[in-house]
């Protein structure tokens, strides 16, 4: 995990810092004149007048700390800039994750127990649908008829719960279709299988079947999604957050790159691999509940 | 941030052509009988760069800190001077010194009274070095500047305040027209709170004034900053109870705007420049639309020292070779107008139109015959600067495309951001021209011709890198002289006559190319407000002046 931490952030570290433009003229954001003396202070205050690998040294020292130092534009500590965006990012994160694991799988299931019927052919149908269209459409289609025409939900991201679900819906609705997808493939591919004939031959009840056996033996390849989805979640959603004007990780890191505002960017970046690390762990933890035969070593 | 990025300092002036239906006349005024008191006005903007009045330099943030602080001059929507905390303003003969009479006895939000130290506070704050105020330069004029800027003083020598109601300002060269420039928000007063040279984080999160609102709670960073009106305001007392201003993030802020506003989030929105025409037929029926000719100016800057550009003859071509009239109208549908000169049309005393004959219709024969004398031959590699992602790509474009057809030349598009395109232009290499905007910080064209064409706007080093707004590194010895002596004039009328003088010899040297007067588009809810029919010289909503009707 740490090498993961390290490899990437040295990875970053680097692409920021080769790229051309000059962070200072940023901080100082204008095209009128701007003083070189101001220039040079400015330069010594956030170490960049230092050589790359020392400023990489300081970097990764201070952040074994938990600093992740100072911003550029606002000239706040990072950490206490990222929190709260992380919180907003998290709170969407989770709204979503609930409702792709809720309706992808439902749907999944469903589909998969009625094969071939009209609702299955429905399904396959809009999901099909849903997978193809770009996530800024879905965004945008959501908040011209449920928010500037009904006036059902703000159109602007807020506190309250109803400015949430504009923008969760749009993040879920791809991924409760490439779930419900998943989980019904999965689930056809397991009811096929001999060890479900058996238990069914066997005269084992239909649901203890359908829980025991079926539903949990074909959750490995969804939770390994649902993992991965929920880590991407985490990560900040740069276009629906833009769409929503929601305050998370996702426009900071967009907003952030453009500014050349470098701390925020890696300070975005380390928590998002960071959070990828512990989530994949988390999935391999969880093959090994639903799965006796993974050993964890 | 919005739009062309150097509206960021942009403040608008003089009303030319309010479109007709636009505003419903009359019905600004906040004693009016069918306002009631309290309400609260929602807009949305972008997250702004700074709140502190010493520094406020981008749209958000100079529509706020005017919120919040009230200095001793302001400016009218239509760009005159009018005086707010100041009760006189007098000069000596030669206009290097300066004396202010202020009004007793207004107070800060907390409670301190303004005086002529909160003053003398406030303007040494804004230069001090630790400010690294983008906006300092507005103070260059005053004695003892230098010394703030490198920190070795905490005062300008330059102000002296002999009593509590009197501010003495020594100015290092004359300027007759420095009472115009306490109009900004830096030369606000601030109160004893306020650090004086040193980083002032505090104060500038949650600023304390003395202007008609003050701040409800703190800065919420990308969220909100929320006003409530001032009660103990000095001067006449805003109608509206509170402003909530929602921030956007300045990747979608317009359409955020936009949507906000038909859904009836937001009570004043922006639009984006595609929805212009969407927006126009929905809202001006219902009287909710607004247009209004501002002072931004839009120019082709030619590198004048350096390339293609370094002649009169081939800044002429260029400039016979554009069809303003078909860009306004394709590109801009119309919502923008062709610019014939330096000086804006909304500063009407000194305005001279079709000053750049070049510029009133393109001239596909005179531009060839220029660009034969310039050096322009057909083949000729002309390298055309813009920044990306605000919108400029399209005219950009057009433009590039009728140089190549009337001229024969290669014109090579280089986009790039913002500060990348700054940087080059600054750079001793520049060659060829950059798209380019200007707008006044307060009303005189001196703001236009100072800055962006005297040679002392500009100063080279060794290796032909510049820094100054002189861009375009024009260099006349007698323009400068009239721009001097101008500024040195008392007599109003004279000092026009002599600023006039200057445009056309610039206009002549062909120092600038103008392209387009900037219009300026908004979406008001004109069914719950009085005093919706203007926008301030800074494209701000006047909210001061804003009721909620009855």
């Amino acid at each position: 995990m740490v090498i993961v931490l390290i490899g990437a952030t040295m990875v970053l570290f680097a692409c920021l810092f080769v790229l051309p433009g000059d962070p200072v003229g940023s901080i100082a954001g204008s095209d009128k004149a701007r003083d070189p003396a101001v220039v040079t202070e400015l330069k010594a205050r956030y170490g960049l007048d230092k050589s790359l690998p020392e400023q990489y040294v300081n970097y990764v020292t201070k952040v074994a700390t938990g600093d992740l130092g100072e911003d550029f534009i606002q000239r706040r500590e990072v950490s206490e800039i990222l929190g709260p965006k992380l919180q907003n990012t998290a709170k969407l994160a989770l709204l979503a994750i609930v409702l792709i694991t809720v309706f992808g799988m439902g749907v999944g299931i469903i589909a998969a127990l009625y094969r071939y019927s009209v609702l299955d052919m429905t399904t396959t149908f809009f999901t099909t649908m849903a997978v193809g269209f770009p996530t800024f459409v879905i965004g945008m289609l959501l908040k011209k008829y449920f928010a500037v025409e009904l006036q059902w939900f703000p159109p602007i991201g807020g506190d309250q719960f109803n400015g949430m679900i504009l923008p969760a819906v749009t993040l879920a609705i791809t991924d409760i279709a490439f779930v419900a997808r998943l989980t019904r493939g999965t689930m056809l591919e397991v009811l096929r299988a001999d060890y479900v004939k058996t238990a069914v031959a066997k005269g084992l009840p239909r649901r203890r079947v359908l829980f025991k056996h079926v539903l949990r033996n074909s959750s490995i390849p969804v939770v390994t999604y649902l993992g991965i989805s929920f880590g991407a979640l985490l990560g900040g959603a740069l276009i629906t957050e833009a769409i929503f004007n929601w305050d998370g990780v996702g426009l900071a890191l967009v907003q952030a790159i453009q500014q050349q505002n470098n701390p925020i960017v890696i300070g975005v970046v380390t928590y998002s691999v960071a959070i990828f690390v512990v989530l994949s762990l988390i999935v391999d933890l969880l093959y090994a509940a639903l799965d006796p035969r993974i050993r964890l070593s | 941030m919005r739009g062309a990025k150097s509206a960021k300092w942009v403040v608008g002036a003089v009303v030319v052509a309010l479109a007709a239906t636009a505003c419903g006349g009359g019905d600004g005024d906040s004693k009016d009988k069918s306002s009631a008191d309290g309400g609260v006005f929602r807009l949305g903007s972008t997250e702004p760069d700074t709140i502190d009045p010493g520094r406020a330099h981008e749209s958000t943030g100079v529509l706020l800190a005017n919120a919040l602080f009230t200095g001793l001059y302001g400016n009218t929507p239509d760009g005159m001077a009018e005086p707010a905390l100041a009760e006189s303003a007098t000069s000596d003969d030669s206009c290097t010194s300066w004396t202010f009479k202020i009004k007793p006895d207004t107070k800060f939000s907390n409670g301190e009274v303004v005086d002529s130290e909160a003053f003398a506070r406030g303007w040494a704050r804004a230069a001090h070095k630790a400010a690294a105020s983008d906006v300092a330069y507005h103070f260059a004029g005053i004695k003892g500047y230098a010394e703030l800027q490198d920190g070795s003083a905490k005062t300008f020598s330059g102000v002296t305040t002999p009593d509590p109601t009197t501010i003495k300002v020594d100015l290092s060269k004359a300027d007759c027209e420095f009472v115009l420039k306490t109009a900004h928000n830096a030369y606000s007063p601030v109160p004893k709170v306020a650090k004086v040279g040193e980083e002032d984080k505090a104060f500038g999160e949650a600023p304390i004034g003395n202007g008609p609102f003050k701040m409800d709670g703190t800065w919420e960073h990308n969220k909100a900053i929320n006003l409530v009106r001032n009660d103990t305001y000095g001067l006449e007392k805003a109608s509206l109870g509170k402003v909530q201003v929602t921030l956007l993030n300045d990747k979608t802020a317009q359409q955020l705007e936009y949507d906000g506003f038909q859904a009836g989030t937001f009570d004043y929105a922006h639009i984006p420049t595609p929805m212009l025409k969407t927006a126009e037929a929905k809202y001006k029926p219902q009287n909710k639309w607004f247009a209004k000719d501002t002072s931004g100016m839009n120019f082709v800057l030619p590198i004048g020292d350096n390339g293609p550009t370094n002649n009169k003859d081939a800044r002429l071509a260029i400039s016979y070779a554009i069809d303003r009239q078909a860009i306004a109208k394709g590109v801009f549908q119309g919502f923008q107008t062709p610019s014939t000169t330096i000086v804006p049309p909304s500063f009407p005393k000194a305005y001279q139109k079709d000053l750049c004959v070049s510029c009133v219709k393109q001239d596909v024969a005179k531009a060839k015959e220029h660009a034969e004398k310039g050096g322009l031959k057909p083949g000729t590699e002309i390298k055309f600067s813009f920044n990306t992602g605000a919108g400029h790509e399209e005219w950009v474009q057009a433009i590039a495309k009728q140089l190549e057809d009337v001229l024969g030349v290669k014109v090579k598009l280089d986009g790039k951001d913002f500060p990348g395109m700054l940087k080059e232009q600054q750079g001793g290499g520049a060659t060829g021209i950059y798209r380019f905007a200007w707008g006044a910080d307060y009303p005189t064209p001196e703001n236009f011709l100072f800055p962006l064409l005297h040679s002392t706007s500009m100063s080279k080093d060794a290796e032909g890198n510049v820094t100054g707004d002189n861009r375009v590194r024009y260099n006349n010895p007698e323009f400068d002289k009239l721009i001097d002596t101008a500024r040195a004039t008392k007599d109003e009328a004279a000092r026009l006559a002599m600023y006039k003088q200057a445009e056309k010899m610039a206009m002549d040297d062909m120092a600038l190319i103008p392209t387009f007067n900037r219009s300026q588009f908004r979406l008001m809810a004109t069914d719950k407000f009085n005093g919706l029919d203007d926008i301030n010289f800074n494209e701000d909503p006047i909210l001061e002046k804003i009721s909620l009707k009855k």
